[in-house]
């Protein structure tokens, strides 16, 4: 299927010839590829097991990942299955003397620059090359000089073209059909005895009904948070408990949806009656900073200008303390969650905060509004893309926090 | 047949190509195109050699017996020549070889997979040619 057919087409053999010029451009010979963000990016399939993808100078790619998937990964990826290798506990076959041989023939004398993937970050399965593989991989490649090259494929994936933003378009309209599917399962006294596991469980089903491949995030699938658990002090993290819901008590909705690698990510926000004016007030406080947050993402600012910003008007308004300063995380084709932009902030591996965003970026804009003191707190997530004038924010749930009876 | 050939010898070279044109039929191969060497290391001469199965659409193409480096062939297992003959005489799988590390493979281990019983098959036809070691 080619570009006209299909919304969701991503030229990735294009990606791959563009890796090449840049590996080209730094007198890199091959790249060994082992960051999940870097196999959904280059294969076009989810890659759950340890894996890797090796780029030659020229020509294609090949994937090598864990025997008992590989030929489902060729079988999802644009790869052929000459191209998609597994590797095993046996004679030969073992992942560092299988990949190690493949880059040997590809290099003249097995010799050359062998790009890797070497850092750190808050994301578990990020997939940096380990220290143990990387001693083994230098003793089997005596012949390479391993250089850290990542930074080719996070310039790379920087800007999103359209095949990914409607990959996130697809994924945020099914989202949006688990949160329809909570609301009706909520309101009219449906919330009562439910738990935050069962809305998880009921928002994943709806959503896996239009089509959803799983609830992707590593922080649990659907984040769920009743009561006290939705205002934890700076917290955004909040797995679905077997908490029972309350009367009197707020609820975040947390739903995540995967559609080719795409990922939707959209929070709502309810507060179960009745409900006190303090509670209102805390609500309108945080459906105020998400309108001017949303108002104000664009291309040119930088996310400390932004946040800035918000906490200024928060401040204003008298609820600055309940913010929890950061209002974006990054995102790309599923492994992608973490930093934004380059590595070249302040922090190592940290998104830079003077990083200037560009029309074509897409990220999670972000927030968490928390109250530990009153047990009350909200959260906003939503992929958001960025244009020169404004962001398009790709899930559609009205914004709003809903009271239900 | 009484007589033991000598294991990697033409003779016995010649007893397995007409044993497995007999034994195994195209269907029992699956219809397979493929090829593998087996390259033998530390043969009881002090040398190398190499058997290489070529099957076309299940038929058996080309068995080819020397020394060296063998032609080029979609799968290609090194091991000793004592790991080889122990698997032909039934006392080690060829499975446990692998898995041990004594033999070693190299080509696509899913395409290695769908071709397993084949090679086991194969192995069962060869292990009853009697032959000394």
């Amino acid at each position: 299927m080619d570009k006209s057919d299909d919304p969701y087409f991503i030229d990735f053999p294009g990606r791959i010839r563009a890796i090449q010029l840049e590996m080209a451009k730094q007198g890199i010979d091959a790249y060994l590829g082992s960051r999940l963000r870097t196999l959904s990016w280059t294969l076009d399939a989810f890659a759950p097991w340890r894996s890797f993808v090796v780029i030659p100078a020229e020509g294609l790619p090949t994937a090598f990942t864990f025997v008992i998937d590989a030929a489902r990964l060729a079988d999802d990826s644009w790869l052929d299955e000459d191209h998609v290798m597994g590797f095993a506990p046996m004679g030969g076959q073992d992942q560092i003397e299988l990949i190690a041989d493949f880059i040997k023939e590809l290099l003249p004398g097995g010799k050359g620059r062998l790009g890797i993937e070497s850092g750190m970050s808050n994301y578990l399965p990020e997939g940096n090359l380990t220290h143990y593989e990387y001693e083994r991989y230098a003793r089997a490649l005596p012949g390479c000089e391993l250089v850290n090259a990542h930074t080719i494929i996070d310039r790379l994936a920087t800007i999103k073209d359209a095949g990914t933003i409607n990959r996130f378009r697809e994924a945020s309209r099914m989202v949006d059909i688990g949160h329809q599917a909570v609301l009706d399962a909520l309101q009219d006294g449906g919330w009562k005895g439910k738990t935050e596991t069962e809305i998880a469980g009921l928002a994943a089903y709806a959503m896996r009904k239009a089509g959803s491949e799983w609830e992707w995030s590593f922080t649990g699938g659907n984040e769920i948070a009743s009561g006290y658990r939705t205002g934890l002090v700076g917290g955004a993290c909040t797995p679905a408990s077997r908490r029972e819901l309350r009367e009197g008590e707020p609820l975040m909705v947390d739903l995540h949806a995967m559609f080719k690698l795409g990922l939707g990510d959209h929070a709502h926000n309810y507060l179960i009656a009745p409900v006190t004016e303090r509670q209102r007030w805390h609500a309108d406080n945080f459906i105020d900073i998400v309108k001017r947050t949303l108002q104000t993402y664009r291309a040119g600012i930088t996310p400390s200008g932004l946040a800035e910003q918000m906490i200024g008007f928060a401040d204003e308004r008298g609820f600055a303390d309940y913010m929890v300063p950061g209002f974006e995380h990054g995102i790309g084709l599923m492994g992608d969650e973490w930093r934004i932009g380059l590595n070249d902030g302040p922090f190592p591996y940290w998104t830079n905060p003077d990083h200037v965003y560009c029309a074509g970026e897409l990220i999670i804009c972000a927030m968490q509004y928390a109250c530990p003191d009153e047990g009350i707190g909200f959260r906003y997530e939503n992929p958001i893309v960025l244009h020169e004038d404004h962001c398009e924010p790709l899930s559609a749930f009205p914004l709003r926090v809903d009271e239900i009876h | 047949m009484g007589t033991e050939l000598r294991y990697l010898s033409p003779e016995w070279r010649d007893e397995a190509e007409k044993r497995l044109r007999t034994e195994l039929s195209a269907e029992r191969m699956n219809f397979v195109t493929s090829s593998m060497s087996n390259v033998y290391l530390n043969c009881p001469d002090g040398g190398s050699r190499y058997l290489v199965f070529r099957f076309e659409n299940g038929e058996l193409a080309e068995l080819l017996l020397g020394q060296g480096e063998p032609p080029t062939a979609e799968f290609k297992i090194t091991g000793q020549y004592e790991t080889f003959a122990r698997i032909t005489r039934a006392e080690l799988s060829s499975h446990r070889a692998l898995m041990t590390g004594k033999l070693k493979l190299k080509g696509n281990m899913v395409k290695a997979l769908k071709l397993a019983a084949i090679a086991d098959r194969m192995n069962k036809v060869l292990s009853k040619i009697p032959a000394s070691y």
